[in-house]
């Protein structure tokens, strides 16, 4: 959806790192160090990436697990991220509390987030605490303990989470109630952060289960950047990871999204200034190379001030104050998002309009060749721009290697990019963007909503 | 980036916290890389810095000034002038202008704070002559068109209507500031609200422009992938001739003392949430006790499990964060307490957090928390300069308050340098008592107005309201 991942904490930062990562395109020059990323599978399973960076004295250890909310049924959502918060919350042999403690006692960070594919636990650490870290983060994958008092503690915490991303939040709100009217087969229809009575309802056995059928060596993989010598590393990994058993590999989600039979829509009334449209069609999934063109796609469509509908819409009609896009890229066939916050008293029938005479435009005559030439100038920038950090070169082998089967593809990006077409831009354009294959979400302000004349 | 160098666990800080990790020794601390300085004939000043990892180059101005320069009634007018020189520039239309940075990958914006108009860009290395270009012009022949500053304040003023639509958290701050310094400078609103937007006319941008903005006062940092004699060279031929403002640089005194408690309420019907905004007269940027005061308020509310977390979140599970900040300017700005809880339990958590600021003043820290404290800023800056828009930020940042290198070298003495003794008189000295705040919540009133009355006297306002301020506090 359009807030894709949940954070464990307020972090600005991280979601402009994935963004950027999602659309690498190299120049062909090559990457510094790229040379030196080393890896090794454990016998348990668990794979350990590296890629030595000294530029900073500083490490970013990055581990995905292969679990989101897509692997959740009712009843239980949101658990994926709950056990994402209940991740910090004690041990067999560390009472609730302690990890964080130690780790900034020692000059340490962390965050996690959680989307409807993986939940990915991030920490930042001086050098210095590499062995440390390693201890807590082996611990919690061993050890994990379900304090009660804890559980009910943190299930207030991610309830307040929900009120302020959802509740009060307009587009949070239409979003979510998009994503569950887009999938009527597929899980993706839940919202990472649950639904209220399943955030009051999830029990410690679930948790437990849950511990147990996707948090094992063999489910993870780790990603650390920075001040590190492999050799190091991977003499760590054995004497606080190796020791951790395997588990049988949890069941695939199986269920496909069937072919959406005509246009879904959604109107909701609220308290609000401004309304809202925003439009969701079914996409690709990451490893598509669909998904690279909607990519291109959709920025040349919505990205920055010379997009063509922040020009139409913002520029030349006033019908939005702000339009954006978003695209979902997990193991399976996602949403591609475009969305229109409109002005107060504006007519959200007239945004909705003129977004479709955009993409009926494009479907027709294509891009330019200088809009291709910027997406592509755009997504090397991007790229470029990810890799200045240790924080963003873990996402971007953690994003390539877990949703594209191996983080080498990062550097197929080039290649990959400069084959797509105005052709291909112009057939995705006609055979996806379409109103069929599509839900299309209003918020409508409650006193224009008593006219009921929003649509 | 190899001039930012380690820090080191001393032995006394892992005894006091029980862990074995391997410690190096050491403690040179991370120093600011090599950067040269130069003054133009016509004042302006620049800051190059070569680095080489990536392919990138990154700019960042600042021209002193800002949204003090806003006359009365008309504040936002420096806020629409950052906007409206990005919409068309020497010989680009506002269109054109766009496609040109966008065209290449690159970025560039611009914008007011309370004190300077700031512009930040970034742009690959080979195309680092169009970014001073660019900037040359967004700077020196902004277009300034009738028909683009209308859709700017238009789009200004929608903006907040979308705000006051979305997550509370993005907004609070702002009544905070209102409420705090009403009468003073830091209390008008730096992008103006939807009143005074509505007052602002080009004729103000055009004098803003004329009076507060020229060569005199720029401040411009540049790091990354260059050979910093050419960049010096094209850097004083595009910014070298460029004429003075007109008018001298505004400067706020320093504002009062805030006493006793006093609340204002911002009505969101229907609100499931309250937030809430505890705030006082804080320090300055240039605050000798700065780290002394970061080393303390990183405890009290600074990390993930400081006090203020501990309580409001990990113990109790009334919200998903809290914490406490200090804004810094040239003046003493804001210290803010930020927290938020569900509708029912809006008084428990605001006495949480009031007894959490007691129990800080009651007790002050101990050697392990301090201990605790140091390791996790030292541990936690180095990341805070990687990239080539860190850097250069942080080298206009010094450069606009005087300060030098040594903020960022001398950073890990300081730190070390704070002992009980010290955090104690900081607390005292730049912590506010609980019984003097300057309260703001945002949330439904119908539901906790008579709740909250006990804080203080309450002045009510809607969040629909076209100001930060209630209208009849005026």
């Amino acid at each position: 959806m359009i807030a894709s991942s949940i954070s464990r904490r307020l972090c600005r930062g991280l979601a402009v790192v994935a963004l950027a990562l999602a659309t690498p395109f190299a120049s062909g020059a090559p990457l510094p160090g790229a040379d030196q990323i080393v890896t090794k599978t454990l016998p348990n399973g668990l794979k350990i990436v590296v890629w030595p960076d000294k530029d900073i004295p500083n490490v970013a250890m990055f581990t995905f697990y292969r679990v989101g909310s897509r692997n959740e049924r009712p009843g239980i959502t949101g658990i994926s991220h709950f056990f994402e918060h209940m991740m910090f919350n004690g041990t067999s042999t560390r009472p609730p509390g302690e990890f964080d403690r130690v780790m900034e006692a020692n000059g340490g960070r962390n965050n996690a987030y959680t989307s409807s594919d993986v939940t990915v636990y991030q920490n930042w650490f001086p050098a210095s605490a590499t062995e440390l870290i390693f201890d807590l983060e082996a611990d919690r994958m061993r050890n994990l303990d379900f304090n009660p008092e804890k559980v009910e503690s943190e299930r207030q915490v991610v309830y307040s989470e929900r009120r302020s991303s959802v509740d009060n939040d307009n587009l949070g709100t239409l979003a979510e109630q998009m994503q569950a009217t887009a999938f009527v087969a597929h899980p993706y229809q839940i919202p990472t952060l649950g639904w209220p009575s399943d955030i009051e309802g999830w029990k410690i056995q679930d948790l437990k289960d849950y511990y147990t059928k996707y948090y094992a060596p063999n489910n993870a993989t780790m990603f650390i950047v920075g001040d590190v010598s492999p050799e190091a590393i991977f003499r760590l990994a054995d004497k606080y990871l190796a020791g951790i058993k395997a588990q049988a590999a949890p069941e695939p989600v199986t269920t496909k999204e069937p072919e959406q039979p005509g246009e879904r829509r959604i109107r909701i009334v609220r308290e609000a200034q401004t309304p809202i449209v925003a439009m969701a069609w079914h996409s690709g999934a990451a490893k598509d190379r669909q998904t690279r063109v909607m990519e291109v796609l959709l920025s040349i469509l919505g990205s920055g001030d010379s997009s063509r509908l922040h020009q139409r819409l913002v520029e030349h009609e006033q019908a939005a104050v702000e339009v954006g896009t978003s695209l979902d890229q997990g193991f399976d066939p996602g949403l591609a998002w475009i969305y229109a916050i409109v002005p107060p008293g504006g007519d959200p029938a007239r945004t909705e309009a003129l977004i479709d005479e955009e993409i009926a435009r494009m479907a027709k005559d294509g891009p330019t060749p200088a809009e291709l030439t910027k997406a592509r100038n755009q997504a090397l920038a991007a790229f470029w721009h990810g890799l200045e950090t240790i924080s963003g070169k873990a996402q971007a082998l953690g994003t390539f290697e877990v949703f594209q089967g191996d983080y080498r593809k990062m550097f197929d990006m080039p290649a990959e990019y400069a084959s797509i077409t105005a052709d291909d831009l112009k057939r995705v354009a006609s055979q996806v963007l379409t109103v069929n294959n599509r839900t299309v979400g209003v918020v409508v302000p409650k006193a224009d909503g008593a006219q009921g004349g929003a649509q | 980036m190899n001039a930012l160098r380690t820090y080191a666990l001393t032995a006394l800080a892992a005894l006091a916290l029980g862990v074995g990790v391997a410690h190096a020794d050491g403690a040179e601390g991370v120093r600011l890389p090599k950067f040269e300085r130069v003054t133009l004939p016509n004042g302006a000043q620049l800051v190059l810095m070569e680095k080489h990892d990536t392919p990138l180059v990154s700019l960042s101005a600042m021209i002193p000034g800002g949204a003090l320069g806003d006359a009365p009634g008309r504040e936002g007018t420096a806020s629409l002038f950052g906007d409206l020189i990005q919409k068309g520039a020497g010989t680009r239309d506002a269109a054109q202008f766009a496609e040109a940075v966008e065209s290449v990958g690159g970025a560039l914006s611009a914008g007011a704070d309370t004190e300077s108009v700031n512009l930040s860009a970034s742009f690959m290395a080979k195309d680092v002559d169009l970014m001073i270009e660019l900037a040359s012009d967004v700077l020196q022949r902004p277009r300034l068109a009738p028909e683009e500053f209308e859709k700017v304040r238009s789009l200004a003023v929608q903006s907040i209507a979308a705000a006051k639509d979305s997550d509370p958290r993005a907004l609070v701050g702002e009544y905070g500031d209102a409420w705090l310094f009403h009468g003073h400078p830091y209390g008008r609103p730096t992008d103006g609200n939807e009143q005074t937007l509505a007052q602002v006319t080009l004729d103000d941008v055009r004098r803003y422009y004329a009076e507060q903005v020229g060569g005199d006062r720029l401040i411009l940092a540049v790091v990354g992938d260059f050979k910093a004699a050419d960049m010096k060279r094209k850097l004083a031929a595009a910014f070298g001739k460029w004429r003075a403002a007109g008018a001298a640089i505004p400067i706020a005194p320093p504002p009062p003392a805030w006493q006793g408690r006093r609340v204002l309420l911002v009505d969101k019907p229907g609100a499931t949430q309250t937030y809430f905004w505890l705030g006082s007269v804080g320090a300055s940027r240039t605050d000798p006790a700065r780290t002394a005061q970061s080393v303390v308020n990183n405890v009290f509310g600074g990390s993930f499990t400081s006090m203020l977390n501990s309580e409001l979140r990990i113990k109790s599970g009334l919200t998903y964060g809290a914490n406490a900040v200090f804004s810094r300017a040239r003046q003493p700005a804001s210290f803010s307490i930020r927290s938020y809880t569900q509708t029912d339990k809006t008084v428990e958590a605001i006495d949480l957090a009031l007894a959490t600021l007691d129990r800080l003043h009651r007790d002050g820290l101990d050697a392990t928390a301090l201990a605790a404290s140091q390791q996790y800023l030292l541990g936690q800056f180095p990341p805070t300069l990687e990239t080539n828009g860190q850097l250069a930020s942080r080298l206009t940042d010094l450069a606009f308050y005087a300060l030098g290198p040594d903020d960022v070298d001398g950073y890990a003495t300081r730190v070390r340098s704070v002992d009980v003794p010290a955090a104690k008189a900081t607390i005292e000295r730049s912590f506010p008592v609980s019984g003097n705040l300057a309260i703001v919540l945002i949330g439904d009133a119908a539901k906790i107005g008579a709740a909250v009355a006990k804080y203080g006297p309450v002045t009510k306002m809607s969040i629909t309201d076209p100001t930060y301020y209630p209208a009849a506090a005026q």
